[in-house]
Order: structure tokens, then sequence, then C-alpha cells
């Protein structure tokens, strides 16, 4: 469950945008990245029919699986046109994860489109572990 | 990597092969330009480019060169079709993002009272933002066309004339398109964007010639002083970027197979003769296409639009297309390395193509004068005509700049244009723009750009394009 204000911050990139998440274990960091990431992309308060998606995501290691994850997410909103409002991930190792994720339908008339974000990029993506908590830094190509 | 730079001349640095590099880079700059260009990692990015395998001839920076991920924007680079590879990130998202400029027969002096209305009637009219889907929706079949077609699918339907296309980069439609090797995703995103600009740095800008500097060449290109121009920047929209993004975490998956070190994920890659390379060249295609049926809409609607705003009829309007470039794209071209022809792949992120006069792939009516290059500014300052010149095929793959290159990120920018009315301060330069996302315009500010005067210079002094005119802004729409 993470419907709270997830832990990032904006980091400065010449061409794009990058994030740097905190999370207190696994499962939070890569929760918190993906509520980040809408939080960038659309503001105003989702609301609407919300539909429960299960997604299943495997990568090579942790980076990888960062990037496959967010990238899910991005496209159920650009693909799909729906936002994401809460996601439970239920499983998470070094090279897979299974989430649920609460959607709306994206609404123009409600939500305010802030940021274009194409793509989430391989580019000096880093899942670390800092003393007890975890960090990524993730680049999005706008 | 530690990054040796040297400077050659007024317009050349040299980064000598060391390490893994394969191949020198190679940057064209200025020393006012290259100072900002020290201060961030495109330098190390041209260094990383220089070990990818089969890499020939130099790894190149244009003038606008700023960081990206992987290749630097701005960067050029080839390969050999043997041992080389190919890049999805050496092409970008946005696969053939590019201008199309058109010419009118109008006077800037007759539109200017009206400009207010006219940007108004486009903004109508043009979809413009993030994600905007347009009137148009295509079923597969016709999604398929239009990635196989380009922009000869949309002269089809009525969008334009035959005589259009052959004043487009390949005559608007790139071979080798196999609609076959491409994901649901990629077509689910591509059916209801076809004619819509898209946001960010995507605009569709009215201008006015405001300075000739060849009249031979800007007699062949059809302009004149105080005549109405409009320049169309925009791309594959979600199509290309979908197509991208399969294809780079395909190859990113299957990296660590590879017989060599890749120094950054983001430009993972497949050898240009496996299967891999193959797909991806062929989806590539598919994405160029929908970019040039897309500008292709965009310019039909802008015509019509005018002649409805301006109650005139489209022969005195005069509408005509001048050129159309791209400028993210990797294509098989014919170039000389080291004294012999030879057929190689050569990558432009953020790069146009500029072919010089004789040139055999050119279209009949600039055969003399060489290819138009188009050079959008920032929305506050000028755009540039410029035409290939000799020097483009002998020192960069025929490649020369893409517009002014960004020197603030996009935050900072922000921070910057805090408390301030950008559209203001542009009405008051006589400049009337209409956006749709609130934050684009600030975003978007010209501070955040270099100085495209300057980036221009370099390539006329490096004599990899010429100029021949400069156009000023007098209406945007953006995203």
């Amino acid at each position: 469950m993470n419907s709270h204000i997830p832990d990032f911050t904006l980091l400065d990139h010449t061409a794009d945008l990058g994030i740097l998440v905190r999370g207190s274990d696994l499962t939070n960091l890569f929760e918190a990245a993906a509520i980040a990431l809408i939080r960038i992309m659309v503001g105003g308060e989702p609301s609407g029919n919300t539909e429960s998606i299960n997604i299943s995501v495997e990568g090579q290691d942790l980076n990888d699986l960062m990037v496959r994850w967010l990238g899910e997410i991005l496209y159920l909103f650009e693909g799909e046109e729906r936002l994401i409002t809460d996601v439970t991930i239920g499983f998470i190792s070094a090279s897979r994860l299974d989430a649920l994720v609460a959607t709306v339908p994206f609404d123009p008339a409600r939500h305010e489109i802030l940021c274009e974000i194409k793509a989430v990029t391989y580019h000096e993506i880093e899942v670390v572990k800092r003393g007890s908590r975890w960090e990524a830094k993730i680049i999005f190509d706008l | 990597m530690d990054i040796r730079l040297e400077q050659l001349d007024e317009c050349r640095w040299r980064i000598p092969k060391s390490g893994p590099m394969r191949v020198d880079g190679l940057i064209f700059s200025s020393n006012e330009l290259i100072k900002a260009v020290k201060t961030d990692e495109s330098l190390n990015q041209v260094a990383n480019v220089a070990t990818l395998p089969g890499i020939v001839g130099h790894s190149l920076a244009m003038p606008d060169i700023h960081w990206g991920y992987g290749f630097p924007i701005g960067g050029v680079a080839a390969f050999d079709m043997e041992d080389g590879i190919v890049s999805p990130g050496g092409v970008g998202y946005d696969i053939n993002c590019g201008c199309r400029l058109m010419t009118t027969l109008l006077h800037a002096a007759e539109i200017r009272p009206v400009m207010k209305d006219l940007i108004s009637a486009l903004f109508s009219s043009i979809p413009t933002g993030v994600g905007s889907t347009g009137p148009l929706h295509l079923s597969k079949k016709e999604e398929t066309e239009v990635a196989v077609q380009g922009a000869a699918w949309a002269v089809n339907k009525g969008f334009g004339t035959p005589e259009d296309l052959e004043r487009i980069e390949d005559t608007g439609t790139m071979e080798g398109a196999d609609p076959s090797v491409l994901s649901e995703r990629a077509i689910k995103r591509g059916r209801d964007q076809l004619g819509t600009l898209g946001s960010g740095n995507h605009f569709l800008e009215i201008q006015v010639v405001d300075k000739i500097y060849d009249m031979e060449k800007a007699r062949a290109f059809g302009l004149s002083e105080g005549q109405v121009t409009i320049l169309i920047h925009s791309g594959s929209r979600g199509f290309g970027h979908q197509i991208c993004d399969d294809f780079l975490k395909e190859m990113a998956s299957q990296m660590h197979k590879a017989p060599f070190d890749l120094p950054d994920r983001q430009l993972a890659c497949a050898m240009l003769k496996s299967d891999q390379g193959r797909r991806y060249l062929a989806a590539m295609a598919c994405a160029a296409n929908y970019a040039w049926a897309n500008r292709q809409i965009l310019m039909h609607w802008t015509q019509e639009t005018l002649n409805r705003a301006l109650s005139i009829g489209p022969k005195e309007l005069g509408m005509k297309l001048l050129y159309d470039v791209c400028h993210n794209i990797a294509k098989k071209e014919r170039h000389r390395v080291e004294g012999n022809e030879v057929v190689v792949c050569v990558h432009r992120k953020g790069a146009t193509r500029a072919l010089p006069p004789g040139h055999p792939l050119l279209p009949e009516i600039y055969r003399q004068v060489g290819q138009p290059v188009l050079i959008p500014g920032d929305m506050g300052t000028y755009s540039y005509v410029l035409a290939g010149s000799e020097g483009s095929m002998e020192q960069s793959f025929g490649s020369t700049c893409h517009g002014a290159g960004r020197v603030l990120s996009r935050a900072k920018a922000t921070k910057m244009a805090k408390g301030r009315s950008i559209h203001r301060e542009l009405e008051d330069k006589g400049i009337f723009v209409q956006s749709r996302g609130k934050r684009t315009l600030k975003e978007e500010m010209p501070e955040a750009y270099k100085d495209v005067s300057q980036v221009v210079e370099v390539v006329h002094r490096a004599n990899l394009a010429c100029k021949v005119a400069r156009l000023r802004p007098l209406g945007v729409i953006k995203g």
C-alpha cells in the first residue's frame, strides 16, 4: 500500500529529468518510484472507476527491473490511458516483481498533465542499498 | 574515462583515442560554446560512442551537443555494415523527429495585425499537447500502410500534393519498413496520434524571412526578405517512443552475451547484420514513415486553417513545402572512408543530413545548390535555413547540427522563470505564443537554449553547411 507521498527528489539533467527515490526496503522503494513517476506526470486528485491490474516484470538485475517496472507504469498511462492510484508489490527479488496496481481512467478534465515523459532510460540507472535504506536514481526521457 | 580534449582549430576539437576507444572523438564547436560542453557529461558520451564495435571515421559531435542518455544529443556516428552495430539509443526515442518548412506568398506586414487570431486559429485546429489525439483514428490496416508508405500515404489520402514528396528527405518514405516486427503496444500507441504535434520542444511557428545571406541559394529555395514562412517541428509520437523502448529493452537484456564491454546500458545495441539489428531497422523505418506522414498531415491542416482564418484561397496563400528533414535517425548511406567508397549505417541523434551541391540523392530542384537544412532556434530568437556544403561529406558523414541545444535543465529554466511572464515577454518582442502545458513556456524559454546563431556560425565556418536565410518568429503554438 503506497498512497502516501513517496520519498523522492528531482535531479537536474540538461536534456531530461531524473529522480532520486528512497525506500525503507526494496518493496517500498519500487512502490515509491511508481507513485513518484505518476506524480511528476499528472496533477490533480485521481478519481474515477478503479480497476485493479496485475503486473509481473522480469529483469536481469535490480537496475533492469526498475527500468522495466516503471516502463510498465508509463505504458499504462501512455498506451491504456490509465493512472495508477495505489501500488502493492506482493513479491520482489533481484530479477522479478509481482504487483497489484489500482488504476483510474485518465480524464483530461480532471487530471492536469504536468510533464510528458517519453521513456524510462537505462542512463545512469542505479538501485543501491545505503545503510539500512534503499535508493534509486532514474533518468526519464522527456 | 579520463577525457583529454585538444583544440585543432577555431571550430574543431579532438578527443584522442585512448583506453577502449576505437576511434578519435571530433567535436565541432567554438571557443565560447565549448565552455558549456566541458561542464557536463557529453564529452564522456562522445568517448563512449567511440568504443562501440565497427565505428568508422570519428565519433562526431555537432556544435549543439549536449548531454543526452547513451549517445550525446548532437552526436553522429557511422558503423561498418559487416562488423558494426545499430543502437536504438543512437537514434533516440522520438524516431524521425524533424522539421518541415513551408513558404507562402504572404508578406509579414499583411498578417501582423491579425497574428493573434492566426495563432488562436492554429491552436484550435492543430492537436497539441501530451498524449494528444487528433481527428484521425487509424485501423490496424491503415496504420501498417502509414508505416510502410510514409508521406506518400498522406498524399494519397488528400493531404498535400505529389509534388511535396521530392521535397522531403528520402521522399518521405524509408525503405525496409516491416510492420510485422512491431509490438502490439507500438501499434496501439500509434493509432490515434497521427496528425498531432506533441508536447515539449515540438512547435509550429509562423515566421518572417528576416535576412538573406546567399541570394542564389535563397532564390532556389523560394525565399525572399519579408516573406512569411511556417516551420513545423514534430516526430513519430508515442509510436516511435514505443518502438525505441521495445528494442532497447530487448537488446539491453542480451548485452551480457556481447563480446565487448558496454560503458553505458543505454548504448545497448545489436550487430547490423544480426536478426535483431535488422528487425530494429525495419521497425525504425516504420516510425520514420509515421513521422513523415504526421508532418505532411500537419502541413495540410495548417494550410486549411490559414485559408479559413485569412479568408483567402490556396492560390493566394501559395503555401509550398520547401523541405522536410529528420534529425533522429539511422540510415544506410554511401560515404568515402579512408579513400574507399563504402556503405555505412550513419546514426544521427539530434543532427541533420546536409548533402552538398551535386549529390545524387538531391532532387533536381536543389541539385545545384545543395540540400536545404532547417535549424530551429528557441521561440524567442531566430531559426536558420542553411544548405549542405562539400565539407559535410569529407568531415561528418554528410551531417550538420539540428538546433540550438539546451543549456539549462528544465528545472533550472523553471526556477529562473519564476515570477516572470514568459508569454508577456515574448509578446513585447512581437511574438504571440499559445501553449497547452502550463510549464512548457517556462521550460522552453529562450535562456534555456544555446544561442542558435553561434551554433550555425560554427557549421558555416567548418564548411558543413552554409547560411542561406534567417527567419524571425511572429507566432508560435506549442504543446
